[in-house]
């Protein structure tokens, strides 16, 4: 039995000739049994059109490359079935990104500035002592740090948030869940206040507004709410002891 | 850091902005509600309404009230205005995201601003009015009665209880510690409830001035 015929509307836009408008184009295929997007998109580029540009790595949900607005949902392709969507589905890449071409954009750039920005390594200045046993840690705080770290930087998030999307400057979910992953590491030695200097203006978490679009579409399911939630209170404890004037 | 910035860095500036919006909006969300119930006095009859009036004008609780007003008003609206998206293209964008994204607590944002401005005109008419005109039983029924004003109530009262519920949970949200979906069921219950109680207050002083 043959299945459905599905419809895909795929913005097509190549940042190398500007002349030629963004646009959308139908491309028409018959659905299979546990049919992906990830599957659509490489028959269409094999079968119908193969200047098609998006990003596939992992094809499960783990390399974070193939965020994409689905029906102006931002999630991942791979994990999308087709059985769940209707005849006609539209495809959009991921908004405030840079748009590579069609569907692919370069979230790895915007991470990278964002791990900077947060300083997302652990900061100690004490002496490393080589012949010392490690450090041991709670089993709570290292499922508390694992929990943070199951983001897969896909950046759904980020295209999903109102604020980053009129904000450059804003660090977005990702960036605030990053910060919290260090918040609860015992090893990372800085204190709320140099904490406070990261994240505590509005450019950080005080720049959330709440919508938790990141909260709703999060494909991997990182309590991205509890987790802005957290390092709001840590923060606005930091600037309710801060001294005036310094 | 440019020398700007660095001249006037205050790294306490943004929280303590977004202490005041949320501090004044909780205060107007209380205020609103007792406002509520204090119009409500005339379901009693208008006895208690104009005994609630005058209590409130013989302490000077009304000039009061209007300090408070334009004290907190002021401050939500200046901390609140920075959050607005101003300049065009900037409107363009969130107008767009809000149409492609499909996600309610988007949208509620996007009326959130809407619904602000308006009350801001149309909250400071209520109060000068108010204000100058002072509070009975008489004034009041006859301005209800007059078409104009009661749609002007009728406006009011929706966009200030949609705002209120809104905004509070807009903070719940925010700060953690509450289940989302049950907040949000609960704040919905609430305004309907104030809704109806302001409704019904408006309705009892129509008749009287009819």
């Amino acid at each position: 039995m043959a299945g459905r015929e599905l419809t895909f509307r795929i913005m097509r836009y190549n940042p190398e000739t500007p002349e030629v408008k963004p646009h959308l184009q139908d491309f028409k295929l018959f659905e299979e049994p546990g049919m992906t997007l990830f599957v659509v998109l490489n028959k269409i580029r094999e079968e119908q059109d193969s200047s098609l540009r998006f990003d596939f790595v992992c094809r499960a949900s783990i390399c974070g490359s193939c965020g994409m607005l689905v029906n102006g949902r931002p999630t991942l392709a791979c994990r999308t079935l087709t059985k769940d969507l209707p005849d006609v589905t539209t495809l959009l890449p991921l908004p405030v990104f840079k748009l590579l071409g069609d569907l692919s954009v370069d979230t790895g750039t915007w991470f990278r500035e964002m791990s900077i920005r947060t300083e997302s390594w652990v900061h100690d200045d004490s002496e490393f002592d080589p012949t010392k046993q490690e450090e041991r840690m709670d089993n709570e705080e290292a499922l508390k740090i694992y929990e943070a770290e199951r983001c897969i930087e896909c950046g759904c998030c980020i295209g999903g948030c109102a604020t980053a999307n009129i904000r450059p400057g804003f660090i977005g979910a990702a960036g605030i869940n990053r910060v919290a992953r260090f918040m609860v590491d015992p090893r990372d030695k800085r204190t709320e206040q140099e904490y406070f200097e990261v994240v505590g203006s509005e450019d950080g978490v005080f720049g959330c507004i709440g919508l938790m679009a990141c909260d709703d579409n999060c494909p991997v399911g990182v309590p991205l709410r509890g987790q802005i939630a957290y390092v709001r209170r840590k923060m606005a404890s930091a600037g309710w002891k801060m001294k005036v004037g310094r | 850091m440019q020398l700007q910035k660095a001249m006037s860095y205050n790294p306490r500036g943004d929280f303590l902005v977004e202490t005041a919006q949320m501090v004044s909006g909780l205060l107007l969300v209380l205020f609103l509600w007792a406002h509520m119930l204090f119009v409500a006095s005339i379901w009693l009859g208008q006895g208690s309404f104009n005994a609630l009036a005058g209590f409130m004008d013989r302490y000077g609780l009304l000039p009061l009230t209007i300090v408070f007003l334009v004290l907190v008003f002021g401050t939500h609206v200046g901390a609140v205005l920075r959050r607005m998206p101003r300049q065009y293209a900037e409107q363009r964008v969130v107008w767009k995201h809000a149409k492609l994204i499909h996600h309610g607590d988007t949208w509620s944002w996007v009326f959130q601003s809407i619904t602000g401005s308006a009350i801001i005109v149309l909250a400071v008419v209520h109060i000068a009015i108010v204000s100058f005109a002072g509070i009975n039983v008489h004034l009041s029924s006859l301005r209800v009665a007059n078409p104009g004003f009661l749609v002007f109530y009728i406006v009011l009262l929706l966009l200030s209880e949609y705002h209120a519920s809104v905004g509070l949970y807009r903070i719940l949200v925010k700060w953690g510690f509450v289940n989302r979906y049950s907040m949000k069921r609960v704040l919905n219950v609430v305004s309907v409830l104030f809704i109806v109680v302001g409704g019904v207050s408006l309705w009892i002083l129509y008749s009287l001035g009819a």
